[in-house]
């Protein structure tokens, strides 16, 4: 199959599921009972009077019928408009713009602390021994399953309270950005590095890895040369996956560091019901599912153009 | 439990200082940081850094909307037109002296000339005026406030500096109502503004003012150097703030505030939670404790449905459970157990102690008595094949860890006698919900107002009327003539005497018809760092100032 109709099947897919993705989300915010009027008005438990509340729904087309408020939001949708945040007043694309590169920056961090602490977990792991491996694996899998709030807890009473090495909240230094990354990326390293090890321990048991140690090759080199190689592909493969759930991570990483981003902003928008939040956030974060997806694939028919056969 | 309000400042002579001293060593348990601001020469400069555990106010102006973290922050920059002095009497503060009609429906206040606000503007009447009509519009989505103000029909300036409030019934609260964060005078021009720029900068006439509000990050406040202290005070030597501004930051989580005061990366927190507070002495920090006017911290039974619907089974849930133990361990000492459905910084609370002493054996009589003598296979007692059973919705939001904790504990108590206590812990939106659908018997819900006309709010029988949004106040669904007539009464007298006399009358019916379980004030706990001093100043609704706030330098 040719590039370019690959790309086209890509996008095309992306559209369809984008649809899905927003009208899933138009109808399960109909399902949340309460009166999207009253969260405009303040959230919950206001007092707006009948006449406000009437206002209310008028402005934001409440009062038309669901169906012509369904392609109301497709509509708007298509121009990239998200509406106005019942909360804030203000456009969500505006506020989701201010917060967006926070987001990423962090997101992206963790990535790469994630990669790299992954590739050394996995390198020192085919260097030792049993008891070695054996500890290792273990580390990983704690590193695995600890949640983020625990190990951002945990983090925050080690090095800001007791050690003073690393303020507990943002402060806009690169300091401060320390402790969220570092609770961002353990529990997805411990995830990579057991994904690399099983395919690493594969590779370097194979024909291939035995005859190049006999023709006198390091066991370090071979591990960079040959095992990496093939060990890399299954997690990068989950790359895409993994940034998601970095982006979900956010939304926990930020509450406990007190950042500013994304993730923020979603809890605060579902908490107060702010509806246009809620979906400009959700729908940017199927997309951004999407296009990451994509790149890795993309990503991976260069590294092993052999995969295309499958 | 005293407290001074930003009026101690006012009070004439040189006594003035020793007593503010006196007062917050009475206050905190921390009282030798206090000590220490005394003998401290107040050192002007430096930006102090503010970490609240509220959600981030959507807007700034406290008009809109109106709840307590824009009460927290906005008494910063703006002022009200009374306040409350350390005897919880209302004073004039922006206003230099008020009067009323004999018919009660004409209220004249006079401001205090050469107030600015700080875009230059001046305090006149037509502010008044253009704050009160603000309050009242509709697109203004004013909830608070507008309640507040719901008497008063019209201003009209009658010269620059003469207000006269038209009401529509007597209302002796007004002057209480003025004196709350959420009616605080804005800049007639400011106003004028779109919502959302007023949103993001109110213009006040306060100690500082808005420079910028960096969503999700923080609000940043400086100094007003124009600033005009409406009443002098003996103890200042200049007139404005010492602190060059304050960062406004929101950190959510109560651990992570914690830390960051530990190592000194903010200065101040609120909403301490009680374990902190404990050990905020051992660690040299300050506590300010400023429990908020309005109601106490109550369980409110809804009298509406059954089970609650017969008192017997009201007061039998009210015997069978411990509250002063669980006060004390389950809050570390950090809170007083309260008989009165008021706010202990309410001067006309009423308590009645022996109406909530626990006796189980009492409780058991009471349920045999109303019927419910059968037990199930579980020990949960049955009436006509229907279980005891109590639906509690508790709202994260509202009901910090330690609280959730004591009415676990009651849920245990009142198994002892045979109730299911089924608690719900509900997000906020989801907790409103609840209520609007009458889906609860039990239910937490203070409520922040200064003076005793929020028993009015919240026990008369208008009350169970809900909003159009469902929401209603009287929870307990308390519908009783006699205490509907007294509660107006209270609220249209002009003698002092019978007014006090109304109220005691009226709490006293809510107390013995046992719709309620005070529990304590409601918390408002502060903890600031070694470097910090002079704090302890508050508005009438116990949100404090940093007007006398100094730093090391």
């Amino acid at each position: 199959m040719g590039t370019i109709a690959w790309a086209g099947r890509k996008i095309g897919g992306a559209l369809v599921v984008l649809w899905l993705v927003a009208t899933a989300i138009f109808i399960a915010i109909r399902l949340i009972p309460g009166d999207p009027a009253e969260a405009i008005m303040g959230g919950p438990g206001s007092q707006a009077s009948a006449e406000a509340l009437a206002a209310a729904r008028a402005e934001y087309a409440l009062d038309q019928p669901v169906f012509t408020q369904y392609l109301l939001y497709l509509g708007k949708l298509v121009t990239l408009d998200f509406g106005t945040s019942y909360s804030l007043k203000e456009p969500v694309t505006k506020v989701m713009g201010e917060v967006l590169p926070n987001t990423l920056w962090l997101s992206l961090l963790a990535l790469a602390l994630a990669w790299l602490l992954a590739l050394c977990f996995a390198a020192a792991a085919s260097n030792s021994g049993r008891f070695g491996s054996w500890l290792g694996s273990l580390l990983e899998i704690i590193a695995a399953a600890v949640p983020h709030f625990w190990l951002g807890a945990v983090l925050i009473m080690l090095f800001s309270s007791a050690l003073g090495w690393f303020p507990a909240v943002d402060n806009g230094s690169a300091q401060g950005l320390v402790l969220p990354v570092l609770t961002l990326a353990l529990p997805l390293a411990g995830f990579l590095t057991q994904l690399m090890r099983d395919s690493l321990s594969e590779a370097l048991g194979s024909q291939f890895a035995l005859a190049a140690r006999a023709r006198g090759e390091s066991r370090l080199t071979l591990f960079w040369r040959h095992g990496l190689r093939h060990a890399a592909l299954p997690a990068l493969n989950l790359t895409g996956w993994a940034f998601s759930s970095l982006l979900s991570g956010a939304v926990v990483v930020e509450a406990i560091f007190a950042r500013p981003g994304l993730g923020r902003s979603l809890l605060s928008a579902v908490l107060a019901r702010d509806i246009p939040m809620v979906t400009g956030i959700a729908l940017f974060s199927a997309l951004v599912y999407i296009v990451v997806m994509a790149l890795a694939e993309g990503l991976e028919r260069i590294i092993n153009p052999a995969g295309e056969q499958r | 439990m005293q407290r001074t309000s930003r009026t101690s400042r006012i009070l004439a002579g040189s006594f003035a200082l020793p007593l503010i001293g006196a007062l917050l060593a009475g206050c905190s348990s921390t009282g030798t940081s206090d000590s220490t601001a005394q003998s401290k020469a107040p050192v002007t400069g430096g930006t102090m850094v503010y970490a609240s555990g509220d959600a981030e106010p959507t807007c700034l102006d406290p008009h809109v909307g109106g709840n307590y973290p824009q009460a927290l922050v906005a008494s910063q920059y703006l002022e009200s037109l009374f306040t409350k002095n350390d005897k919880g009497e209302i004073i004039p503060w922006l206003a230099e002296s008020t009067e009323v009609s004999e018919d009660g429906l004409t209220r004249t206040i006079t401001l205090r000339d050469g107030i600015k606000f700080t875009d230059g503007t001046k305090l006149t009447a037509e502010a008044i005026k253009a704050n009160v009509e603000h309050l009242k519009d509709p697109n203004t989505a004013s909830s608070t406030g507008y309640l507040a103000v719901g008497k008063v029909v019209r201003v009209e300036a009658k010269d620059e500096l003469t207000a006269v409030l038209k009401l529509s019934a007597p209302d002796n609260a007004l002057l209480e109502s003025l004196s709350m964060p959420w009616t605080a005078i804005e800049s007639p021009k400011a106003l004028e503004r779109d919502q959302s720029t007023n949103c993001a900068s109110p213009v006040g006439t306060g100690p500082f003012k808005v420079k910028s509000w960096e969503h999700q990050k923080a609000v940043n406040l400086v100094r007003n150097d124009d600033y005009v202290l409406p009443v002098a005070d003996t103890k200042r030597t200049g007139n404005t703030a010492y602190l060059d501004g304050i960062t406004w930051r929101f950190i959510p989580e109560a651990a992570t505030r914690y830390a960051a005061l530990q190592s000194g990366e903010v200065d101040v927190i609120d909403n301490a939670q009680p374990d902190t507070i404990s050990t905020a002495a051992d660690s040299g920090l300050g506590h300010l404790d400023a429990p908020r006017p309005g109601s106490s911290n109550r369980i409110e039974l809804n009298s509406s449905k059954a089970p609650f619907d017969d008192q017997r089974v009201r007061e039998a849930f009210i015997r069978a459970v411990d509250a002063n133990t669980g006060v004390s361990s389950l809050l570390f000492g950090t809170a007083q157990r309260s008989n009165s459905l008021l706010s202990s910084v309410e001067p006309l609370a009423y308590s009645e102690e022996s109406l909530f002493t626990t006796d189980t054996a009492k409780a058991n009589t009471l349920l045999d008595e109303a019927g419910w003598s059968e037990r199930d296979e579980q020990g949960f007692r049955v009436k006509d094949g229907k279980r005891l059973s109590l639906r509690f919705p508790v709202s994260t939001n509202q009901s910090v860890p330690a609280e959730q904790s004591l009415f676990e504990q009651f849920q245990a108590q009142a198994k002892a006698v045979g109730f299911e206590v089924k608690i719900d812990l509900l997000d906020l939106s989801s907790w409103y919900g609840a209520l609007a659908e009458h889906e609860y018997n039990l239910v937490s819900a203070p409520y922040t107002k200064v003076g005793p006309s929020v028993l009015r709010v919240l026990y008369h029988s208008d009350s169970t009327v809900p909003a159009p949004s469902g929401y209603f106040a009287n929870n307990a669904q308390v519908k009783n003539e006699k205490l509907d007539k007294l509660l107006v009464e209270a609220e249209e007298t002009n003698d002092d005497a019978q007014r006090a006399s109304l109220y005691e009358q009226a709490q006293k019916i809510v107390l013995e018809g046992y719709y309620v379980l005070p529990l304590y004030d409601q918390q408002n706990h502060f903890l600031y760092g070694k470097n910090v001093h002079g704090i302890g100043a508050t508005t009438a609704v116990s949100s404090p100032i940093y007007f006398d706030t100094f730093l090391d330098q």
